[in-house]
């Protein structure tokens, strides 16, 4: 059996797992994760399966408490030493648009790109935090608008600089001692509402032209800016309802914006507890939140909905109101305070089952099943039309890492719907993207305009 | 106390500043060069492998945020150098690791936080040359009409470091509990807001990285002005310096050393390395014929350029076959690279060179001391400075790389060793421990009060 379309797979790094509850796992890599081998380790194990790439959300704040690690080394120097370790993989790191300069963001992924011989994808983030506002002068988080105003000034300033360069600038002639072609060096010359950059940037175009492009945050502006700009799209989803919506909204937005929708790739999450029995996956998610604290979920919770929850019951339904009109899938201000008040609308939780349903995923879809259910669900939601592939995020890293690929890889690889090997070497190959043309090349002049296919 | 120069048994430190195909200028047109260094990877790998395995205390890379000069007859530019040194912590296990950032183009959240990744990845091997970058280009890439002036550089950078030291010991050394069974991973008394507030930052914290194995990378700076100075007395742990003649190298020693006793430090923990650019001959007079070798291979309008950027004066002004005119020698201070202009001006008023002879004595290094001679002679000079109060090691700079690093390693350092001036293994594992220096106190603990500064 063989599809023509194949599933993308990414490995979501997080510490020891992504449950909340998973360092304290009597297995867990707790005393590992300020550890550089740990993440080597599990890079190199996405890299056997042929994953198309490990991915790294980040924020620049502290995000912990007692009751959970939130150690977090920056991500572009962690998957600098996670490249030297591989060959293919695919290596994403979230940076913020709101607290970097384009000029340095521009060569942290530059060099990352170079390094990695092309292997590199920026997830372009807006942060949504005060905690990180209050690092970098501000008072709190800046509204939406403003702060995705300036992320779209962000992508155009950091796209010219990477295409700064033209591809054939790099003359290097020993006997006339010229080294680029000064012609094909381009200063940039942005003055904008908010940045000011004139360039030319310093190094020459990478191998993959410019990083790939990830988007992650689902509300309105995060939709349209996605649309607009990435060409993969990391989003959570609870039912295989919200997650075809957003999938034919995301596709119709970009093709009507003159794209090929076939190069913007949606990649919900998913969460597998994965087990050779359904019953003994059922036990496994509930010995995961057996190991919860109250009190860490609810103050998680507490920042999705802005409000303090502290007066409510464990055991009492989570009355609706808490999250007033959160909206819907395509239509949201917020889009995980959307996901989260959509569980308590549609199946009215206890305020310990809500704190469950969230421990695993922070509101990505938690799943749990033997391998061929969780096979089942993947091909479901790919066919489906409601992924190109999926985020993977084992609740137990290695353990349950090794389940996924070890187990449920086989099936997808048997049903022809993932690759046996790789066949491409760069990220872009990876995911089906086209290398693009530079901007002030004579061919991205006019690729510019007329992406579409 | 007093600073031991004359101490038996007292050791060179020695660091190999990395650049591209050289610091030469015209290296990287030698037929053995590689044009293309600045941006592979496997150069500085081996680059970094070679310094190893002769026990080099530390590399080091410099930088800038902007492409320097129009990249016509040299690379304007190099791998982002904090993403390097992570690729060249995976490919070595003991040497340290420095690079250079700027304080006037950074946050200080962003960049505390990747020093204390690179410390961690590499294990305590991580150093910092703090630099507030002098041009206008650079300010150009960061929205600024022009450059914020030498004074308001250093200010800044003050409390750039006051803000990076805070954010570091934000996290006590014994932060961690793991108590899984009680669900406690952390003390939360042990992690602390920093709640800086100051003229030019506001940053809460804490740092979202534990203390780094070193607390903190090695402090280190370049820049001797009049500012530079009295930030690398209050702050610097080893300072990078060009000098020209003993003599000046031994009152710019003698002023440092008696500025750290001033500011209440031990002079012995401020290393003072001077850079040095050996071009070595088995003969003085295939010395001279090497060094005439890369002279001819220079473009007197790249050396032109690069001049008139550093005196801050028009192209024009320059004449290459006049001496500089008096309205140059004679103006007292610059804002930009006020120490290096006031050292190419002393050397050309001292030999009463013309432009063009001028350039000649800068295309080895920039105005660091260019050594032309036999490994003997080499010897000679290094022994010179360091026995009489000019240096406490050197920042070694190939002219071409990696030929003049693997000349350098194999006819100078043996020499070294056979007098006992250099060691024969590494004894520590950490740069501050190749240095001598000791892993600072936290500020935030009690008994840490007594620390480093």
């Amino acid at each position: 059996m063989s599809h023509s379309r194949k599933l993308s797979l990414n490995a979501f790094l997080h510490d020891t797992g992504h449950h909340e509850a998973s360092w304290r796992h009597p297995d867990s890599g707790l005393d590992r994760i300020d550890d550089i081998t740990w993440y080597q380790e599990i890079a190199r194990k996405a890299e056997a399966a042929k994953l198309d790439a490990v991915f790294l959300a980040d924020g620049p704040a502290w995000y912990g408490s007692a009751h959970r690690p939130s150690n977090q080394f920056e991500p572009i120097t962690l998957l600098t030493a996670i490249a030297a370790v591989t060959d293919k993989l695919g290596l994403i790191s979230t940076a913020s648009t709101s607290y970097y300069e384009p000029y340095n963001l521009a060569r942290l992924f530059a060099s990352l790109d170079r390094i990695s011989g092309g292997r590199a994808g920026w997830n372009i983030v807006t942060t949504y935090s005060d905690d990180a506002a209050r690092n970098f002068g501000q008072d709190g988080v800046l509204p939406n608008e403003t702060r995705y105003e300036r992320a779209q000034e962000f992508v155009d300033v950091i796209t010219a600089l990477w295409d700064s360069w033209e591809d054939d600038a790099v003359v290097a002639d020993r006997e006339s001692g010229v080294y680029v072609d000064t012609a094909k060096v381009h200063r940039i010359d942005h003055a904008g509402k908010y940045l000011k950059v004139r360039g030319p940037f310093n190094a020459p175009r990478t191998p993959q032209g410019r990083p790939v492009y990830v988007q992650a945050g689902s509300s309105n502006d995060g939709r349209l800016f996605a649309a607009r700009n990435a060409e993969a799209i990391f989003t959570a989803h609870q039912t295989l309802g919200d997650a075809q919506a957003f999938y034919a909204d995301i596709k119709s937005k970009a093709r009507g914006l003159g794209r090929n929708p076939d190069h913007v790739l949606v990649l919900p999450g998913i969460s597998p507890f994965i087990a050779d029995t359904e019953k003994e996956a059922k036990d496994l998610y509930d010995y995961f939140n057996s190991l919860t604290v109250p009190a860490f979920g609810l103050g998680q919770l507490e920042k999705v909905a802005g409000v303090s929850l502290r007066h409510l019951d464990l055991d009492e339904k989570v009355p609706a109101e808490i999250f007033g009109s959160a909206g819907n899938v395509l239509d949201n201000d917020r889009s995980r305070k959307q996901v989260v008040a959509n569980i308590v609308e549609r199946d009215q939780p206890t305020l310990r089952e809500l704190l469950h349903r969230l421990a695993g995923g922070r509101g990505h879809n938690v799943v749990h099943g033997t391998p061929t259910q969780i096979a089942d669900t993947i091909q479901e939601w790919f066919e489906g039309g409601a992924a190109d592939g999926f985020n993977v995020m084992p609740p137990l890293y290695p353990q349950l890492l090794d389940a996924f690929t070890e187990k449920v890889v086989p099936i997808l690889q048997d049903r022809g719907l993932f690759r046996t090997e790789y066949t491409g070497s760069t990220l872009r190959e990876h995911y089906g993207l086209p290398r693009p043309a530079s901007i002030y090349s004579s061919d991205g002049a006019s690729a510019n305009t007329a992406e579409t296919a | 106390m007093t600073t031991n120069h004359t101490t038996p048994g007292r050791r060179l430190h020695l660091n190999a500043f990395l650049m591209e195909a050289g610091h030469h200028e015209a290296a990287w047109r030698l037929p053995e060069a590689d044009p293309g260094a600045s941006f592979d990877l496997g150069h500085y790998v081996r680059l970094a492998q070679l310094a190893e395995s002769a026990k080099f205390d530390s590399l080091f890379l410099a930088d800038g945020p902007v492409a320097q000069g129009t990249g016509e007859f040299r690379t304007p530019g190099q791998l982002e150098p904090l993403t390097l040194l992570t690729a060249l912590a995976g490919a070595t296990e003991r040497i340290g690791l420095i690079a250079t950032a700027s304080t006037t183009y950074n946050d200080p959240y962003n960049l505390a936080r990747t020093f204390a990744s690179v410390d961690h990845v590499s294990n305590g091997r991580a150093g910092w040359n703090i630099v507030t970058s002098a041009t206008e280009q650079e300010a150009a890439n960061f929205g600024l009409a022009g450059r914020p002036l030498h004074a308001t550089r250093y200010e800044r950078a003050e409390e750039f470091l006051d803000v990076a030291l805070k954010l570091w010991d934000s996290w006590s050394d014994d932060h961690f509990l793991g108590d899984k069974v009680a669900g406690r991973w952390g003390d939360p008394t042990e992690l602390r807001p920093i709640d800086h507030v100051g003229t030019h930052f506001r940053v809460a914290g804490p740092l979202n990285v534990p203390r780094p194995p070193q607390g903190y990378p090695l402090l280190v700076q370049a820049g001797a002005s009049e500012e530079g100075k009295r930030f690398a007395a209050r702050y610097a742990e080893a300072i990078f310096v060009a000098h020209q003649t003993l003599e000046a190298a031994q009152s710019f020693y003698a002023d440092l050393k008696a500025r750290a006793v001033a500011a209440g430090r031990d002079p012995d923990q401020v290393v003072i390395l001077p850079g040095i650019v050996p071009i070595i001959g088995s003969t003085e007079r295939e010395a001279i014929a090497l060094a005439q070798q890369l002279d001819d291979l220079r473009i007197p309008e790249f050396g032109l350029r690069a001049l008139a950027t550093v005196l801050e004066v028009p192209v024009e002004d320059l004449i290459l076959d006049a001496p500089l005119a008096p309205a140059i020698t004679q103006r007292t201070s610059r804002e930009g690279f006020d120490s290096r202009a006031n050292l190419i001006i002393e050397l050309a008023v001292r030999e009463q060179l013309t432009v063009r002879q001028i350039l000649g004595r800068l295309g080895g290094g920039r105005g660091h001391n260019v050594v032309v001679g036999t490994p003997e002679q080499i010897v000679e000079v290094m022994e010179c400075w360091f026995h009489h109060g000019g240096a406490d090691g050197f920042n070694v700079m190939g002219a071409a790389l990696p030929s003049g690093l693997e000349t350098f390693i194999e006819q100078v350092v043996p020499l070294l060793r056979a007098k006992g001036l250099f060691r024969e293994e590494y004894e520590g594992r950490t740069l501050r421990e190749h240095y001598g220096l000791p892993r600072p106190a936290n500020q935030y603990v009690r008994d840490g009060a007594a620390g480093v500064r």
